[in-house]
């Protein structure tokens, strides 16, 4: 009579020899698996440091100056093409934009003559108007409110040349004017003073080590191994694994 | 013979009226795309037809003809089946919102191939059943699990459908120039009709033709845009390497090369702003954190081997080896996209670097890109077209799935055991159509990102199905018992997530709410789910009435002999 027990299995007791060897490949694939890809991540999180880039470095520098609420001219630019930056990141949450909006205004208006903010909040004024009428145009109607805005766009950048050093056709310069506001703040909020520094070393400080320093075939080594070469891993194994079952079932003369 | 040349030349008419089009495409959305409409229609009458011309003559016959593709082809149904919305839309949106943690995506959807080939594969093809629910209820020879299993399908399959239908509704948007509302109406509404035309028809053909046209719609724009940025074009999927990079240090303006600038289709500069945190691992501005980027890849990787639509494909391989191999050639031509992916959403980076540009939804920036990349409008249509072809041949999948789930495990074995075939038929139908509704519904919330919403299938797959069918591939002393208590242990921990997800999303709170949405997020509490049912099911297997005789017999002579 058969018993229950002789038909019992698992996969760390094989019923035979064959069950054994494959359980030995199976371990081995899944060991080889769990090392490439949760491996890696654990060494990138363990060798990783928080590391600031240098716009972090000079805003430092230039803050306390604002904080004191008499910026120089030169701390001026500092902040603003530090902050301008951040702003160019495409990932800043709506506060945090609103945030850098209000502070590049205030030091950008703090460092223009009165006779021509006029003729910028005019301009603005105008840009914002079009921007709302692009939402629902369409077509060729679409395409000349764009080509207004353009146009109104490289006024704005020429206007400001002189006081923010950022000339036109430069990125900066179309990201100062997509920041500014027409109802700028005089003086920044204290806690917008507070929070400013806190949302410039979120944005500026970034978790780096030698695996991501280190560049192959272009890309940072990190990006590369898990975009790139998990892939090829995971094809390959399934290649390894099928070519040695079937090496060892027509070896062992077993017909599946 | 002649319908087809017909319909051929009718195809190449179209696009040769279309040129004269071509060039209008500079307006991102907004307006009715006339190219890309009819490059759509084109393509979705293309599938109709196919399966008319290759029908299967019934059920069986649908299912013997999985069993006489080749490996390559089988790959192929495997790869068109598997990619959806989430692989040719959101994968891209991730990492062009979330940076590096994105990749946990790549990684994980095709990380999960190696787990099915290895533990799954050959031995569910070994065991010789249909559907998952027809293995589980056999497997631990229980009804209730099979009903039970039965509703996770449908359960399963309906999460799946939320972020393939806001991906339709968001192409549909792009080319019809609606708002997302009737984009989503329209776009399921077509899908709907699509499958109840086309669902059990020439089905494995479909896939295939669906597979190339997947991946030509994919890669073309990337070698185009490779070439155009000057970029090592040849093998894009390397050469964007270098952008990667270029987004690190960031791009001046303006960016010359041989005398002529480099411009998006607006006419900004190809430059950027020094962007570390596109590609650094978990980078704190991204609000992500290296927890989540392991949560997720886990939880993607147990679901891919535990989603019932992914493990019905080994059952209609000729032969064991067959098996295998299809996952081999189906990873290969998953990864050919996937690899693929990360491309745009790092030339979509750079594309959209300027503020004029605007902000762009996260899920269409494969089509922005294109777009901003000055790719032609007809290659972009077709990008689009290859994209609703991705979430139309997964959809269609599984509506039919979900239906069949509720007419052969549900309806005819609870309800109505002495059903004709006809009613059978016509409860299927209907099962489909009230998925179809109220799957709309739920998509025209916008409760998340494409790749989102589909890992929310992923992590119930994990919790429910995988550890059924792990357990009970591997482990003979795997009983009913220990299925149930497994079975209630991943439920509970989905019913958990999803509840904390629900009162959150309406503003509400429950006690601990902030600790459950991190650590039991909806987008991966698989991590823990999983593990926990597979926990339950073996202390719960020791300690109660071992597995009947016939079935370790069974798994042992049949399944691992």
């Amino acid at each position: 009579m058969e018993s229950t027990d002789q038909f019992n299995f698992s996969i760390f007791r094989p019923r035979n020899l064959h069950g054994r060897k494959n359980r030995n490949v199976i371990f081995s694939m899944l060991i080889i698996w769990t090392l490439a890809v949760f491996g890696f991540q654990f060494l990138l999180r363990v060798i990783q440091e928080p590391r600031a880039e240098n716009s972090l470095i000079r805003f430092e520098t230039a803050w306390p100056s604002a904080l004191k609420g008499d910026i120089a001219p030169d701390d001026a630019r500092t902040l603003l093409a530090t902050m301008i930056h951040v702003k160019g990141k495409n990932i800043v949450k709506p506060a945090d934009q609103e945030l850098l909006n209000s502070a590049i205004s205030n030091i950008m208006y703090g460092n223009i003559p009165d006779t021509i903010k006029t003729q910028i909040t005019s301009l603005l004024t105008d840009t914002r108007k079009l921007k709302s009428e692009l939402a629902t145009a369409k077509d060729q109607e679409y395409l000349d409110i764009k080509s207004e805005i353009s146009g109104r766009s490289q006024k704005l950048i020429s206007l400001f040349e002189p006081y923010s050093g950022f000339s036109p056709g430069s990125l900066e310069a179309t990201i100062l004017i997509n920041s500014l506001k027409e109802d700028y703040p005089q003086r920044l909020a204290d806690e917008s003073l507070t929070r400013l520094p806190v949302v410039m070393k979120l944005y500026l400080t970034h978790n780096q080590s030698k695996l991501t320093d280190t560049k192959f075939l272009g890309f940072p080594f990190h990006y590369f191994y898990t975009a790139v070469f998990l892939l090829i891993l995971f094809v390959t194994l399934c290649i390894i694994y099928n070519v040695l079952i079937e090496w060892r079932l027509k070896k062992e003369g077993i017909v599946e | 013979m002649n319908m087809k040349k017909i319909y051929l030349s009718g195809i190449l008419l179209f696009l040769i009226s279309l040129s004269s089009n071509a060039e209008s495409l500079t307006q991102l959305e907004g307006s009715f795309k006339t190219g890309p409409a009819i490059i759509l229609i084109a393509t979705l009458v293309t599938f109709v037809l196919v399966g008319v011309f290759f029908r299967a003559k019934d059920p069986a016959d649908y299912y013997a003809a999985g069993r006489k593709i080749s490996r390559v082809g089988s790959g192929m149904a495997i790869a068109s089946n598997w990619m959806s919305a989430a692989s040719v839309l959101g994968m891209a949106g991730m990492m062009y919102g979330f940076g590096y943690n994105g990749l946990a995506y790549v990684v994980g959807w095709t990380g999960g191939y190696v787990l099915l080939l290895i533990l799954m594969a050959a031995q569910i093809r070994k065991y010789g059943k249909y559907t998952a629910p027809d293995f589980i209820g056999d497997r631990y020879y229980s009804r209730d699990l099979r009903i039970v299993s039965a509703i996770f399908t449908i359960l399963i399959s309906f999460a799946y459908c939320v972020g393939q239908f806001g991906g339709i509704g968001l192409m549909f948007k792009w080319i019809l120039g609606l708002n997302y509302t009737w984009a989503v109406i329209i776009g399921s509404s077509v899908v709907l009709l699509y499958t109840l035309i086309s669902g059990m028809i020439g089905a494995t053909k479909n896939m295939q033709i669906q597979y190339v046209i997947i991946v030509v719609s994919f890669l073309v724009p990337i070698f185009i845009m490779a070439f155009k940025f000057d970029y090592f074009w040849l093998v894009p999927q390397i050469g964007y390497g270098a952008a990667v990079t270029d987004i690190v240090q960031g791009i001046p303006a303006p960016n010359i090369s041989e005398g002529a600038s480099l411009l998006n289709a607006y006419g900004h500069d190809f430059s950027i702003v020094p962007s570390p945190e596109f590609a650094m691992p978990w980078d704190p501005s991204t609000g992500t954190t290296f927890f989540q980027w392991v949560a997720i890849c886990f939880s993607l990787m147990v679901g891919t081997a535990g989603l019932p639509h992914v493990i019905q494909r080994f059952y209609v391989v000729p032969k064991v080896s067959d098996a295998r191999w299809s996952v081999v050639w189906g990873l290969f031509f998953i990864c050919l996209v996937y690899w693929t992916a990360p491309a745009y959403s790092t030339f979509g980076k750079i594309l959209s670097a300027n503020p004029e540009v605007g902000r762009l939804a996260t899920d269409a920036i494969v089509v922005y890109t294109a777009q901003l990349g000055g790719v032609n409008s007809l290659i972009v249509g077709l990008l689009a077209a290859g994209a609703i072809s991705a979430a139309f041949s997964t959809v269609a999948g599984l509506l039919v799935a979900g239906a069949s789930a509720f007419s052969h495990d549900l309806y005819v074995r609870v309800i109505n055991p002495t059903s004709t075939p006809k009613s059978q038929l016509r409860v299927a139908r209907i099962g489909t159509i009230i998925m179809a509704v109220l799957v709309t519904v739920v998509a025209l919330m916008k409760l998340g990102l494409i790749a989102q919403l589909v890992s929310v299938a992923f992590s119930m797959a994990a919790c429910t199905i995988f550890p059924l069918f792990l357990l009970g591939i591997w482990w003979s002393g795997s009983n009913r018992a220990g299925a149930k208590a497994g079975l209630a242990a991943g439920i509970l921990v989905t019913t958990i997530s999803l509840t904390y997800y629900i009162v959150g999303l309406s503003g509400g709170s429950l006690p601990g709410q902030e600790f459950i949405s991190y650590w039991l997020n909806v987008w991966y509490f698989a991590w823990i789910g999983a593990p926990l049912a597979i926990i339950a099911n073996i202390i719960v297997s020791l300690l109660t009435t071992p597995t009947p005789l016939e079935i370790k017999k069974f798994l042992a002579e049949q399944v691992h002999n």
